[in-house]
């Protein structure tokens, strides 16, 4: 193993320690966020306050960030989410992981709370707190502009929170590089309730990879195979977004918040309408060789943008019954602006537009603003009044849960444990269902984006079939095991759209760390991080109860790709279950589970 | 006209399948685009088969059994896979988007507007199953 030194900074004290990852937690959970849930696995408790200067902000790279393996330029952010009581991850691409690393640090470890608005310059093993007092309130993009030019390094890389993340509106996010995004989970405003507002690094020394010749053998081969790869062309040529007419042929693209079977205008919000009218040039993160990144112009002006990816895409499209591409790309826009993930944000604005149309919010509570579906200036008006805090975007700014709940309909909201749900409707692919209900930090499509299995994509080799789309239990333990593989990427940290077969990736990982894992060994490092993720929140709290989905996931659409098909999710569950281990009374994984994956001490708390 | 694949039968079944199936025409009323097929020798096939198909607004325009690929240097699709992964997707034991998401089919020409149109491919696919009465 070769991994460098996580950097420990308490914010109140400004004192640094540098940290060494205990050996066996290094092979057992390799990085990224499973190696973060072991961390911070005695620290996250049921009565820390995610917002407290006690609460951790974990930024974590995996062993193979910043490798130019394929698709590896990404890290995790980890901590206890403010809107869900849980644990919490987001996952990010861009170039800040690999400069981290090239500090000669693996990750960077924040605790406590400045006296006033800090960023953190960390150039080599030199770390500076700096005042951001005059940051403050500026947007992410003008931030990542501003800290560059002062710390005087044009390949500094700068990690951001906006308006959204000071005022701790809870589903604010964390930008660098431009426009790549940790969305989801509300760190955003974790990093703001430390005064922290950006953290810029900046290094020169080689990323340690234990045996080289034999790792730039296999990602070159890697990667060259993922150049050709279908999926992988798909994703270059129409991005993310690529897919959105497939998955509203399934039903499985939602509209009119969850409440319509089908969006016929499918082809004027897509990836494809948007290669073929705006698309000026693509993106990537460090090292990758698909692009998924848009690159766009609008007729407005000739400032080249960030176009939406498949989540924004639907949120702000179908989602709300907007049909007009460009203005999609100005909403993204504008929550990037702000620090807010665009799902979370559309999620909880298209549940306002629901409540007004079922006359449960009116007009004195908008303030005298109608709203009515796909009207795009309204929409902008409540990003704004989100992102400020300003009247009922105060409210919302509370996460669609909170928001619900606050008109006495909490379960009107479309999210489970107090994470919004994605665009990926369980109706129309229903492994969806088991990985909303399980995911360990509410309702997550990239801790098993199951979708892709049920569009097709099998992963025989580990034991992942391709199953009918509306299969019901007879499905969970391929959902699980899908969970499993994915929790690996998430460790590594590879992107999940790299389409690299398992066999390569175990050689990948065993070149990288010097092990010398099976496919075997890979499968079983997910479940034991899988399983450590659910220990954490249940002893946050966590039960049986909260494996469930929304009210409107469980009703049939009469129309489109998913008619008359709801999940059976009891039955799911109960068959997730018991392939899982789990102890169907408490949701806890069994004693003999925990032992059987080497988490004694976990087993120890968990049960006596 | 039902037949065996693969041959000119199964071929020529399939272009006058395609021209009077109501449904398909109906799906792939919009589709604009020819395909040439390179199917890799595997298990019965002992060297490489190739099938030319000119697909327009939901008819088949023309077929062509086994030409030589240089034949058709630029179709807007050349699909690859090994004998057995199309004898598998006609038999209905590889569900076909399996195939393409697994890079069983290779897919040259483009992936976008591929997944624009994946209800015409799945139904060419049916089509192509119901005329298939045996695989060699």
């Amino acid at each position: 193993m070769s991994m460098q030194p996580i950097l420990k900074i308490d914010l109140t004290t400004g004192q640094t320690e540098e940290y060494r990852v205990p050996e066996k937690w290094e092979k057992d959970f390799l990085g990224g966020a499973s190696l973060a849930a072991r961390m911070l696995y005695s620290t996250l408790t049921r009565d820390l306050d995610p917002l407290s200067p006690e609460a951790p902000l974990l930024f974590l790279t995996g062993p193979m960030t910043g490798t130019s393996g394929p698709t590896t330029g990404r890290f995790v952010i980890c901590g206890k989410g403010p809107a869900t009581g849980l644990w919490a991850e987001s996952n990010i691409g861009g170039f800040w992981g690999p400069e981290l690393r090239m500090t000669g640090h693996d990750g960077l470890w924040i605790t406590g709370k400045a006296s006033e608005p800090v960023y953190l310059w960390l150039d080599g093993n030199q770390l500076e707190v700096r005042s951001a007092a005059h940051l403050w309130g500026q947007d992410t993009y003008a931030t990542q502009e501003a800290v560059k030019e002062a710390v005087g390094e044009k390949s500094a890389r700068v990690c951001v929170i906006g308006p959204a993340g000071e005022r701790q509106v809870l589903f604010a996010s964390i930008m660098c590089d431009h426009g790549r995004m940790a969305g989801r989970t509300c760190m955003g405003a974790v990093m703001g309730s430390k005064n922290l507002k950006a953290v810029a690094v900046h290094g020169t020394q080689e990323i340690p990879v234990f045996d080289l010749a034999q790792y730039k053998l296999l990602r070159s081969e890697s990667n060259r195979k993922l150049r050709e790869d279908n999926e992988a062309k798909v994703l270059r040529e129409v991005g993310t977004a690529g897919a959105a007419n497939y998955s509203e042929y399934l039903g499985g693209l939602p509209a009119k918040y969850y409440t319509q079977g089908s969006f016929p205008n499918i082809d004027e919000v897509s990836g494809a309408k948007m290669t073929d009218t705006i698309l000026v040039g693509r993106s990537a993160c460090q090292g990758c060789v698909i692009a998924c990144g848009r690159v766009v112009k609008l007729p407005k002006d000739l400032a080249k943008r960030k176009g939406p990816e498949h989540e924004t895409m639907v949120g702000f499209g179908a989602n709300l019954l907007n049909e007009n591409l460009e203005s999609i790309v100005d909403l993204g826009e504008l929550c990037d602006q702000y620090g807010m993930d665009t799902i979370s944000t559309s999620n909880t604005i298209g549940l306002a537009f629901h409540l007004f149309e079922k006359e449960i919010v009116t007009l004195a509570d908008t303030g005298g603003t109608i709203l009515r579906w796909g009207d795009v200036d309204v929409i902008k008006q409540l990003i704004h009044m989100i992102g400020k805090r300003e009247g009922i975007g105060d409210l919302l700014a509370m996460g669609s849960r909170k928001f619900a709940a606050h008109f006495g309909v909490e379960e009107e909201a479309v999210q489970v444990n107090g994470l919004e749900v994605a665009y990926h409707d369980p109706r129309g692919v229903s492994g969806m269902a088991l990985s909303y209900a399980t995911s360990p930090r509410g309702a997550c499509h990239n801790q098993s984006d199951y979708f892709f299995v049920d569009w097709g994509h099998s992963h025989e080799e580990v034991g992942i079939e391709f199953i009918e789309r509306h299969a019901q239990a007879e499905k969970a333990a391929n959902v699980a095991r899908h969970q499993d593989w994915r929790t690996v990427d998430n460790a590594i940290v590879m992107c999940i759209f790299a389409n690299v077969e398992t066999e390569e990736k175990v050689k990948l990982i065993n070149a990288a760390c010097g092990l010398n894992w099976s496919m075997a060994d890979l499968m079983k490092f997910g479940e034991r991080s899988w399983n450590l993720r659910r220990a954490i929140n249940n002893r946050m709290g966590l039960t049986r109860a909260n494996d469930k989905l929304p009210k409107a996931l469980l009703e049939p659409f009469p129309d489109g790709g998913s008619a008359g098909f709801v999940p059976d999710i009891q039955g799911m569950l109960a068959a997730y279950y018991q392939h899982r281990g789990w102890d169907p009374e408490t949701g806890k994984p069994s004693h003999a589970k925990l032992l059987e994956l080497d988490l004694e001490d976990v087993a120890q708390d968990l049960w006596g | 006209m039902p037949a065996i694949f693969p041959s000119e039968e199964w071929l020529e079944g399939l272009e006058e399948k395609l021209n009077s199936d109501a449904r398909y025409a109906e799906i792939a009323r919009n589709w604009e685009g020819d395909l040439l097929f390179l199917i890799e020798p595997a298990g019965n096939l002992k060297e490489l088969l190739t099938f030319y198909l000119d697909l327009w607004h939901g008819t088949c325009r023309k077929v062509d059994f086994n030409p030589r690929p240089e034949k058709y240097p630029k179709p807007v699709f050349t699909l690859t896979a090994s004998y057995d992964n199309i004898a598998a997707i006609l038999s209905g034991k590889l569900n076909p988007m399996t195939a393409m998401m697994t890079s069983k089919l290779k897919v040259k020409g483009s992936l976008g507007y591929m997944m624009r149109n994946v209800p015409t491919v799945l139904d060419f696919v049916r089509v192509a199953q119901e005329v298939t009465t045996e695989i060699f």
